[in-house]
């Protein structure tokens, strides 16, 4: 059956006809909607990953709607202005345990927690997010070649892959953070954890690139004059996308982890220009926050980090599940 | 034989390629990128002009940069890494083997719990697959896995230190004392290492219990337990004879890479509970960009890190028996 026998009849084709796409890329178009069907149908019934799902989509309506979040939360409460999250309240006490003008409480600099706290995810998940992208890139690129190379080349590459997998990424960040020129930037921050976080999925792609390259159907497109980029492009990545999928959701978890981790040691990103759940927690720390009893400082800011990436590991491990159906069978 | 005795001299020097990387990059980083290496020195008013000119002179910096990577190689080999900044009459190596014992006291102390609890758990949450048990250890696994060990630690302060006052909440020893061989001390010592230890044993205890029960699951689907069930043993048996030595065979590789796990948990319970160890004498090191110091600690931690992997993977060929046949 040739595409134009078969129209598509997914409202995705149809839409792809009116705008006039050929037969080929209609085809195309309609086995990449049937296939994202597939994928949600077994998401749909993968109870974990549903509420992964859901928790992370609060988290994104709190990143991208906090200013309106807060005039809402402003109007409910009766407060003075919808406070934003580097305000200073003249009149509220420094360091303050929770009012009715400020509901968990206010810092060191008389700026409100609860503003910071919901302002906070909009840094909080971009530099998990870019840091993944950061990682997943090299870490794709160095295994693609590793493995496509083989010999001398890919010896080399894997002893400084080696050094990056063995020794701890706490001792890689602190390092690299203390080292670099940039000061206390979130540029910085993302570079430093993308950097020491990319040689475990260059592992997992050499690997599945090593058992790809045996395959016959590399063979036959090499027979018939494909080089080397159009192989890699064409017929190896593709398949070694889906497995580096789930691996990227889950690390944006460790991202968003070590941001706050760099944050709390106070390598990350200054807090009176930009504010993320970790330095806030550092905020906290050096107020001795804990010694004065200010616990919603402390507590709330943790559970936040803890929710978004219990979000991101339970979303990870449905996707492991779907794309790599080895494990549904167990 | 001689195939295994050819995988152990590859795995070694594989290992010590692996440092000599951590070498280059330890002189680069500190080194070029930074710019003038005595920046921070020549800007240090507690040291004298007579120890920085003996400074400059010690490390070859007046030398071309060649001269003073060899020079730099030899001393990182004698672990001369030059006199703190912030201390200027102490080598970096005194102060870390100093710091050493309390990051082996809480590393040691906490690694035993881990291994035990968490296997327990793996097993029995294998075993009882798919059980209310399964589920709870899981989701207890998961949420601990998905908690900063730094906030974890600070909720512990929070909730029995602060709180209850059971525990102090800092330090490794009451302030002012030192370790002696007396029953006081000791029990100053344990008191003071309760705290941390919860907190970097339930942070790492996930890692632990994920992979068994995983390895255990794998296990449990071979042939050769369907043979042993066949032949008549009990759960209990299969369990404890058959399925729980093959599946630690994956547990004793990735105990050693999570090694790197547990030394960031470390870091963080270190920093947060002021536990004058390696992981603190790190962050410390930072804040006052004593670079010595801080070479020395990084330069120490990739040494035990990829020494306990050698090992590790050695341990692994010896137990395997289908590396020896191979």
């Amino acid at each position: 059956m040739s595409a134009s026998t078969v129209p598509p009849v997914s409202r995705l084709g149809r839409v792809g006809r009116t705008i006039g796409l050929s037969e080929p890329a209609l085809e195309k178009l309609h086995l990449l909607a049937k296939d994202s069907r597939t994928t949600w149908r077994l998401f749909r019934s993968n109870k974990l990953g549903l509420t992964g799902l859901a928790i992370l989509l609060a988290f994104v309506v709190m990143a991208v709607l906090s200013g309106p979040l807060m005039s809402v939360l402003a109007y409910i409460g009766g407060w003075d202005q919808a406070w934003g999250p580097f305000d200073i309240d003249p009149s509220a006490d420094k360091e303050d345990d929770p009012t009715s003008e400020h509901w968990l409480g206010t810092d060191t600099y008389r700026q409100d927690i609860l503003s910071r706290l919901i302002y906070g995810s909009r840094v909080s998940l971009l530099v998990g997010l870019v840091a993944t992208v950061v990682s997943m890139g090299l870490g794709a690129l160095v295994g693609l070649l590793s493995g496509y190379w083989g010999g001398v080349r890919d010896e080399v590459l894997m002893r400084i892959t080696d050094v990056f997998l063995v020794i701890p990424w706490i001792a890689l960040m602190i390092v690299f953070a203390a080292v670099l020129p940039g000061g206390a930037s979130v540029g910085k921050v993302v570079f430093v954890i993308g950097i020491t976080g990319w040689s475990s999925t260059a592992r997992i792609v050499r690997a599945q690139v090593f058992s790809l390259k045996e395959r016959a159907f590399i063979e036959r497109a090499r027979a018939i004059g494909a080089d080397d980029l159009y192989i890699v492009r064409k017929h190896i990545f593709p398949n070694v996308f889906p497995l580096m999928f789930a691996n990227a959701i889950l690390t944006v978890a460790l991202s968003i982890l070590s941001e706050s981790t760099l944050s709390f040691i106070g390598l990350g990103p200054d807090s009176s220009k930009v504010v993320t759940w970790g330095n806030m927690l550092e905020d906290a720390q050096l107020a001795y926050a804990i010694d004065q009893g200010l616990y919603a400082w402390v507590v709330i800011p943790g559970l936040m980090i803890v929710f978004v990436v219990l979000g991101f590991t339970f979303v990870g491990y449905a996707m492991d599940e779907i794309f790599n159906p080895k494990l549904r069978k167990r | 034989m001689r195939n295994m005795r050819w995988m152990i001299v590859r795995k070694a020097a594989n290992s010590f390629v692996t440092i000599l990387m951590v070498v280059i990059m330890n002189f680069f980083l500190f080194r070029v990128i930074p710019g003038d290496p005595l920046m921070n020195l020549r800007g240090n008013t507690r040291v004298s002009e007579e120890y920085k000119t003996e400074f400059i002179k010690e490390f070859g910096l007046d030398q071309p940069i060649y001269v003073q990577f060899v020079k730099y190689i030899e001393n990182v080999f004698t672990f001369d890494f030059g006199n703190a900044i912030t201390q200027p009459l102490t080598p970096a190596m005194d102060i870390i083997m100093s710091n050493l014992q309390w990051t082996l006291i809480l590393t040691g102390t906490s690694s035993i719990f881990m291994v035990i609890i968490g296997m327990s758990l793996g097993v029995l949450s294998a075993w009882k697959r798919g059980s209310p048990l399964d589920t709870g250890t899981m989701a207890f696994s998961l949420f601990f896995y998905a908690m900063p060990t730094f906030w974890f630690a600070m909720m512990l302060i929070v909730i029995f230190a602060t709180g209850l006052n059971w525990f102090p909440s800092a330090n490794a020893l009451t302030p002012g004392t030192s370790l002696e061989w007396s029953l006081e001390s000791f029990k100053d010592l344990l008191n003071h290492l309760v705290l941390p230890a919860i907190s970097l044993t339930i942070g790492s205890i996930a890692a632990f219990s994920v992979i068994m029960r995983g390895s255990l699951i794998d296990v449990m689907t071979e042939e050769y337990i369907t043979t042993a069930r066949a032949k008549g043993l009990n759960e209990s048996q299969v369990l404890k004879n058959h399925a729980v030595p093959n599946a630690m065979l994956p547990m004793v590789a990735l105990i050693a890479i999570d090694l790197a796990f547990v030394v960031g948990g470390a870091f963080q319970t270190e920093v947060v509970f002021n536990y004058p160890g390696i992981g603190w004498l790190t962050v410390e090191a930072t804040y006052e960009k004593d670079y010595p110091l801080l070479e020395g600690c990084f330069f120490l931690i990739a040494l035990v890190v990829v020494i306990a992997n050698l090992f590790a993977d050695i341990l692994l060929i010896y137990m395997d028996p289908r590396v020896k046949m191979g």
